[in-house]
């Protein structure tokens, strides 16, 4: 009869103090295992809510349980496969997308922070000797030469229609550039050395964010969480096996706020789709080279800076590059956190970081990230303090100004017969982007004084001269690197 | 019968075609003939005026629109003026500009040589040692040059080529052969500490080579791309000494009649005599150091057999540093004071060829004199079988993991 009563009265307590005295009934027996020969036992099995009814509790109890066998997963892969297993509809997230302001909207869903600038460069150890000064001139011959042999040196089979310029001309050099340049700089960086470089492998992320409310189905009006997939195809990545240390520290309190937008993402637009949900980083779990140092990217003619400039939409064109930068970054260091055993509800004890390069040929901007947290559902992010941060660089160039030796007239128009020519190659002005991007090795990063300024004094976007195939020389100081001799 | 098309009608054997009892069928189907919604309206007969001759018919031409009781213009046909390159044909060969009576036999990448390294050996006059030099050796094995944790490193480019790279569970040999070589350089590259010449090297994709030579009274060309080339900033030394280079005059090359030496070339009557290496002048990496060629077709028969794949190797590297001496030293057929080396490696993803080829006299057209030389490595496999998946028999894990 007590027995009774005592049942009735624990009914009428609403499921949440059920579900934690449950809670606590269950983890107490595992939490004092040590003392259990203290403590007694308990008489009668734990009181918890019904798996199968439907009810809240119920609910809650299954994802409960699911989220412990997670938890008491043996391998990665199997914590993976648990997670990914379930097929809904989910957001098709494009980190190349001609999407307006993407980058406000992909900084909500990824929940990060966008700092323009260079991270601050750590303090330098005092036991520590000093790095050998970089070869500035060495790296900027070697982009150079790149540039050149995709651009004029290489004789091809047929000349290459416009159409087909990026991915016939950029590609390469493209190619060419990251395996030069990493091979030059793995003198200062060891780890580079030893890295691994990937062409056009997949990069694949899968993540819960927010909630909402069933509009139609027979589902409707039940709260469903948001799913997100980023199938990202990067140009070139380096991968190492040592990770690469934090800019911040983990729970390093940005200022900024991350944006919050008050539409549902199909506002993009985002389309959602069903298939296989899938998390990779560009090779599976089982290499030793699971941690990312730097990811580069080219982006397609369908947003270049002319057809954004002719559709009135000269402000979109850092958005392209901020835009690409976030979410590839987000899904790689997401992806590389999730390869170490860490997810929404086991977050991250350190912070993972990865860097990017994106450009179209020819201008480049730099970005870096620091993953915090991926506690991003609805359940984990209640109290989460921590966000993600991006920094990122404006688009900067790197110019040529390719003249026909006879007539000054208009480049664009190449006569066949200034087809032979060598063209007179004013100056190359080479930033040393590869400063910020490759210099970082395991302790010391620093974009130089000079790139922060040179940053400053050389922001564009509204500068380019569209008569120039290749965009505008920048203002100041043309360092002259090459002068090659004129053919007669 | 009506229903006929042009592919049944040919099964039908063509009763039509003898004349008389024919089976009804029309020469032309539906398909051909133009379905009836779909044809163009006839143009209307001209008006009878056209036929009295010596008169001037008044037609409605100036006033650029009908008017009852004047006749129909005839207009004459229009020339547009040009043609849309979709219904632009070629001219005939004969009128190309390039064309030449002398017919020349080319090989490029797609060419497999039935006589396969013999009939390479006959085309280059060349001799061939089998294995690679020794001071090529001498390198691989000097234990300063190894890597540390070499086979570790290696065994892991291969996981990584033949199972993690990709989300299939067995990846396939187009994605995994380009895959598994640029690993290998990279690993080569890691060195770049130890020998900072690996800096002064870079990497050209899909340049066109072209180089022509006579043997004989044939007339043969290397021409296309190879694929990937490395080229460096400086030559790569001879390996064969001098005395070595005049052995070979009494070496005599390996003829196969009856089959004769261009079968497998393709004989064409339009090309271009002149050299091309494939870059402009001023190229700050002149000299080509290594040609890398890749068969990685998914299907078998795509895919060229071993000795097919020599033989190509050895015409690329061939044409490769025809072009190159003749660049440096001139047009003239000679024997070269400096030979010219370039080297090739081939491979499947899994066998791998390698060559060292040291052209030595650009004297092609005799089959006497000093011959180039060859070291050639063949077949070697850097792993002996693969399996992606465990071997499972009986629900016991019996293969590999």
């Amino acid at each position: 009869m007590a027995a009774a009563r005592c049942w009735r009265l624990v009914l009428r307590v609403p499921g949440l103090s059920l579900h934690t005295a449950a809670g606590a009934a269950v983890t107490a027996p595992e939490v004092t295992g040590p003392d259990v020969a203290a403590a007694p036992v308990a008489r009668y099995p734990p009181l918890v809510a019904s798996l199968t009814a439907d009810s809240k509790a119920a609910r809650q109890r299954r994802v409960e349980r699911w989220q412990a066998t997670v938890h008491a997963a043996k391998s990665v892969d199997e914590k993976l496969r648990i997670l990914t297993k379930m097929q809904f509809m989910k957001y098709i997230v494009y980190p190349q997308t001609f999407a307006l302001n993407a980058d406000r909207w992909y900084q909500s869903f990824t929940k990060t922070v966008f700092l323009s600038g260079l991270p601050p460069p750590p303090p330098a150890k005092p036991d520590t000797e000093p790095a050998p000064a970089l070869d500035v001139a060495a790296l900027r011959a070697a982009a150079c030469d790149c540039l050149l042999q995709e651009h004029f040196f290489l004789r091809r089979k047929k000349r290459v229609p416009l159409y087909l310029e990026r991915e016939a001309i950029a590609s390469p050099f493209l190619d060419q550039l990251v395996a030069s340049l990493t091979g030059l700089l793995s003198a200062r960086n060891p780890a580079l050395a030893a890295a691994a470089l990937d062409c056009k492998r997949p990069v694949h992320f899968y993540w819960l964010r927010g909630e909402e409310i069933i509009p139609r189905g027979h589902r409707k009006g039940r709260v469903d969480a948001l799913r997100y997939q980023i199938n990202d195809k990067p140009h070139n990545q380096i991968r190492i096996s040592k990770q690469l240390p934090e800019f911040v520290p983990l729970d390093y309190s940005v200022p900024v706020e991350v944006p919050v937008m008050n539409c549902k993402p199909d506002k993009l637009p985002l389309f959602k789709r069903q298939y296989e949900n899938t998390i990779f980083i560009g090779t599976k779990t089982a290499d030793p080279h699971c941690y990312g140092h730097t990811q580069f990217h080219l982006l397609p003619d369908k947003l270049k800076r002319e057809r954004l400039l002719k559709q009135n939409c000269a402000n979109q064109i850092e958005v392209v590059f901020r835009a690409n930068a976030i979410a590839s970054l987000f899904a790689w260091t997401g992806a590389q956190a999730m390869y170490q055993g860490f997810w929404s509800e086991a977050d991250v004890t350190r912070p993972f970081v990865s860097q990017g390069v994106i450009t179209d040929g020819k201008y480049f901007s730099f970005f870096c990230y620091q993953l915090n947290t991926l506690a991003l559902t609805a359940q984990a992010d209640q109290n989460n303090p921590r966000k993600n941060i991006c920094w990122g660089t404006q688009t900067t160039i790197y110019a040529m100004k390719w003249m026909d030796k006879r007539s000054n007239k208009n480049p664009r128009v190449r006569s066949k017969s200034s087809e032979n020519e060598m063209p007179d190659v004013e100056y190359c002005h080479v930033r040393n982007k590869v400063n910020s991007s490759k210099k970082n090795t395991g302790n010391q990063f620093c974009p130089s004084p000079a790139l922060q300024s040179l940053h400053e004094r050389t922001s564009l976007g509204h500068d380019v001269d569209e008569r120039y195939t290749y965009g505008l020389e920048s203002a100041n100081d043309g360092i002259l690197l090459k002068n090659l001799p004129l053919q007669a | 019968m009506a229903l006929a098309s042009g592919s049944a009608r040919l099964a039908l054997a063509r009763p039509g075609r003898l004349g008389l009892g024919s089976c009804g069928a029309p020469r032309r189907g539906a398909y051909e003939w133009g379905v009836r919604s779909t044809r163009k309206p006839e143009p209307p007969p001209p008006d009878r005026v056209y036929e009295i001759p010596g008169l001037e018919p008044i037609t409605y031409a100036g006033k650029m629109h009908f008017m009852p009781g004047l006749a129909r213009p005839v207009f004459p046909p229009w020339d547009p003026g040009w043609t849309p390159p979709k219904f632009r044909r070629l001219p005939p060969l004969h009128e190309h500009p390039l064309y030449k009576d002398q017919a020349c036999y080319v090989f490029h990448q797609r060419c497999r040589l039935l006589e396969g390294v013999k009939q390479a050996l006959w085309l280059t006059k060349t001799k061939l040692i089998e294995g690679l030099p020794e001071k090529v050796l001498s390198l691989a094995d000097d234990p300063r040059n190894h890597i540390e944790n070499q086979d570790e490193c290696v065994l892991n480019v291969i996981f990584h080529a033949r199972l993690w790279h990709s989300t299939e569970d067995i990846p396939k040999r187009e994605t995994y052969c380009p895959v598994i070589v640029d690993s290998l350089i990279q690993l080569c590259k890691s060195q770049i500490l130890k020998h900072p010449s690996l800096a002064r090297r870079i990497c050209a994709q899909n340049n066109m080579l072209s180089t022509t030579w006579n043997r004989g009274s044939t007339l043969i060309q290397v021409h296309g791309s190879s694929g990937a080339q490395l080229n460096a900033k400086d030559p790569l030394p001879p390996i064969a000494s001098r005395e070595e280079v005049e052995a070979t005059k009494n070496h005599v090359l390996e003829t196969f009649y009856p089959i004769s030496p261009t079968v497998g070339l393709q004989e064409c009557n339009v090309y271009d005599v002149n050299d091309d290496t494939g870059f402009r002048e001023g190229y700050p990496y002149p000299y080509p150091h290594t040609l890398y060629l890749l068969e990685s077709a998914n299907l078998r028969p795509h895919r060229f057999q071993p000795d097919q794949l020599r033989a190509k190797m050895i015409l690329f590297a061939f044409g490769n540093a025809l072009a190159q001496a003749r660049l440096l030293y001139g047009n003239d057929t000679k024997v070269l004071e400096q030979p010219v080396v370039v080297q090739s490696v081939g491979t499947d993803g899994r066998v791998f060829q390698f060559l060292v080829l040291q052209l030595n006299t650009t004297d092609l057209a005799s089959d006497e004199g000093v011959k180039n030389l060859v070291w050639l490595d063949s077949d070697q496999l850097l792993y002996a079988h693969f399996w992606c998946l465990p071997v499972v028999r009986r629900k016991a894990v019996v293969g590999p993991l």
